[in-house]
């Protein structure tokens, strides 16, 4: 991270901060790096679209397909699998779209710009952090347009406006460990499409063998064992039991609290640790790669 | 720019002004760097122990191979990597202590082209600054400027993966100067350009050093130095192995160099890789006996036939040719070239070195082994 001047220390010192203070500030520096990676994404539109492209597909044939057959396993009479499914594709618009951000910084040092600005009085927790919030902000948006298109096709949340913010703030808490996860592969491998291939591969095991489609008790035992430890079965839990505005969890069971908050509490929990685990990798590999940038 | 930043900016440009800081021994180098030693984690040990001493305003040029440590050497300078060994002050202040401070008072174009290609010139050019702290009122005037230096005013608002390689390397050249930085890094920033590119580039740089900007270039071409710099170091395998003005330099390689190529005579006797041997000899002995040239030329034999390295190569070169004939050789061809960076380091250190983009004349050829 960023190196301190020893402002005071010396005879350079007032000179030096001085020359600091013409710079930007912590703050400055984020938003100079967050409107850089929003340009970013406007100009490329095709990566917006794209990683809303399937979950939309899977929406609209998954619904329509399965859903006469699907409504009677879900438990729950008058719900409709529009319903159901709305969080889950949420949660797999979150994970197709973090793999961008990943993506994003491999390009960064093909071209030269992770250098560039590395080389650059920024500071350096500053690029990574304006980066990040520009990948979730637009995640956020990703994840509101899908879900208005799940309404459109008859989908209800019952929790109302609110909810539907409720499930835009799961899916983001829940896209930041796949996104460090798609950074700690962009910087093990330097290479996009390793990047891409990697992060794309583990989307489908983790999307089917989890609560998404189908309640698990529907599902043989070896996946209920599986989704019990798959962190999508978490973030899809938590996004349905505010979409649905009740308790929906089953592979984990917390006494003491009730209703929604009784999904709520361990799912964010475990992604929130998540996000710290796999958070904390990434910044790890990214100040290693800071501090020899050597290609 | 703000004012304080301003002076601070020209206290280091001029070395002039007097300031608390042109009190201390430090102040009159760009750079002062010594035993500085960089050795990756896997046990290269990219540079050996280089002291460099670069005064304000220079432009100073860093010769070298592909390999020899120029990067490695340029990126400790600009605080991308830590030195395993050494003391380093780029205006002054430490790079490891003051990085901070060194990254605010440089400027910094890499080897390879560094710009988004998904943002248009203008956009490069608002990040750079912004990055830079170029105050917000400012921002506008300095960009106009810039695209005006590098000529790119007319595509400023086109994305620059549009752009050509010399275009994208103009326009990384202008983003590396957006704070208006007392001392410029350039890293191989003509490789791979076309000549006329290059020559835009070069008239860029003499610009930017006539406005009283430090310039430190790296470079793989004797002739690029020679035309730029006020002083060269050359660098191979990590080490410093020779420092001076260009004419320095090529005194040091005794002049220029006269390649004569020769036709096999039929009857003669064939070396172990079917050149003629003998004529080579032959050709060389005329060299020498000819008196033609001072007696610290160099003759070789070459692939071809052979080469004369004078400071009298071009005055004597077509009496050493007639001597040749009237010795009963049959001369096919010949060229008097100016002194390559092989030439360079044959001089220095009596070896050929491999140099990608510049073949030397002797490596051209695999037959080339014959009395080095």
């Amino acid at each position: 991270m960023s190196t301190t001047t020893g402002a005071g220390s010396g005879t350079p010192g007032a000179r030096v901060g001085e020359a600091e203070r013409s710079s930007n500030t912590f703050l400055g520096d984020v938003w100079v790096n967050y409107k850089r990676w929003n340009l970013k994404a406007v100009r490329n539109p095709f990566v917006l679209v794209v990683s809303l492209v399937q979950p939309v597909i899977f929406l609209v044939l998954f619904t329509q397909v399965f859903g006469g057959v699907v409504e009677g396993a879900l438990g729950a009479p008058g719900l409709n699998y529009e319903t159901y499914l709305a969080p889950a594709i949420a949660i797999q618009v979150a994970l197709a779209a973090a793999v961008t951000s990943g993506v994003g910084l491999v390009n960064d040092i093909e071209n030269g710009m992770f250098e560039k600005v590395l080389a650059s009085p920024m500071n350096r927790a500053a690029v990574f952090l304006g980066k990040t919030l520009a990948e979730l902000s637009r995640i956020a948006v990703q994840i509101a347009v899908v879900l208005a298109l799940s309404v459109a096709l008859g989908a209800e949340v019952a929790t109302g406006l609110a909810g539907a913010l409720g499930v835009v703030a799961v899916g983001v808490v829940f896209s930041l460990w796949f996104a460090a996860f798609s950074n700690a592969l962009a910087l093990l491998t330097r290479d996009q499409e390793s990047t891409i291939i990697g992060a794309n591969l583990l989307q489908f095991p983790l999307l089917f063998l989890s609560s998404a489609f189908i309640p698990l008790e529907r599902l043989p035992g070896w996946i209920q064992g599986f989704a019990t430890v798959n962190p999508v079965t978490y973030g899809v839990d938590a996004a349905r039991a505010i979409g649905l505005g009740r308790d929906v969890i089953t592979v984990v069971d917390v006494p003491g609290v009730e209703g929604i908050w009784h999904t709520l509490v361990p799912a964010l929990a475990v992604l929130l640790a998540l996000d710290l685990l796999l958070g904390g990798a990434a910044v790890y590999l990214l100040s290693r790669a800071s501090s020899s940038a050597v290609r | 720019m703000s004012q304080d930043q301003g002076r601070y900016t020209q206290a280091l440009r001029n070395g002039s002004e007097a300031t608390e800081r042109d009190t201390e021994p430090d102040r009159p180098y760009a750079v002062d760097a010594e035993g500085v030693e960089v050795t990756y984690s896997d046990g290269t040990e990219a540079v050996r122990g280089v002291d460099l001493r670069i005064p304000r305003g220079e432009f100073f040029g860093f010769l070298g191979p592909n390999g020899a440590g120029k990067t490695t050497t340029i990126k400790t300078l600009t605080t991308l990597l830590r030195p395993t060994a050494g003391r380093v002050r780029v205006n002054g202040f430490d790079v490891a202590s003051e990085a901070r401070a060194v990254r605010e008072t440089v400027g910094y174009m890499a080897q390879e082209t560094s710009i988004d290609p998904e943002l248009t010139a203008r956009e490069n050019l608002r990040f750079a600054c912004e990055a830079y702290g170029v105050p917000r009122d400012e921002r506008g005037e300095r960009i106009a400027e810039l695209l005006d230096l590098v000529d790119l005013a007319d595509v400023a608002d086109k994305r620059a993966e549009e752009f050509s390689g010399g275009m994208k390397k103009r326009l990384d050249s202008a983003t590396a100067l957006v704070h208006d930085p007392p001392l410029v890094f350039l890293d191989e920033p003509t490789t791979g350009l076309d000549p006329k590119a290059r020559n835009r580039l070069w008239d860029y740089f003499r610009e930017i050093n006539d406005a009283g900007t430090t310039v430190f270039l790296t470079t793989q071409y004797l002739e690029e130095a020679d035309q730029l710099c006020d002083r060269i170091a050359v660098i191979l395998d990590g080490r410093i192995v020779e420092t001076g003005s260009p004419a320095e330099l090529k005194r040091r390689v005794g002049g220029e160099v006269l390649e004569v190529d020769l036709a096999d005579d039929e009857g003669g006797e064939r070396g172990r890789d079917g050149e003629d041997e003998n004529v080579r000899e032959r050709a060389v002995e005329v060299a020498l006996e000819s008196g033609l040239f001072e007696a610290d030329a160099t003759v070789e034999p070459t692939a071809d036939g052979i080469s004369v390295t004078s400071r009298r190569a071009r005055e004597h070169g077509t009496d050493l040719l007639v001597a040749l004939r009237d010795a009963g050789l049959e001369v096919v061809g010949f060229n008097v070239h100016a002194p390559t960076l092989d030439d360079v380091f044959l001089a220095i250190t009596g070896e050929h070195v491999g140099l990608e983009g510049e073949p030397a004349p002797a490596e051209a050829d695999g037959g080339a082994g014959v009395g080095r």
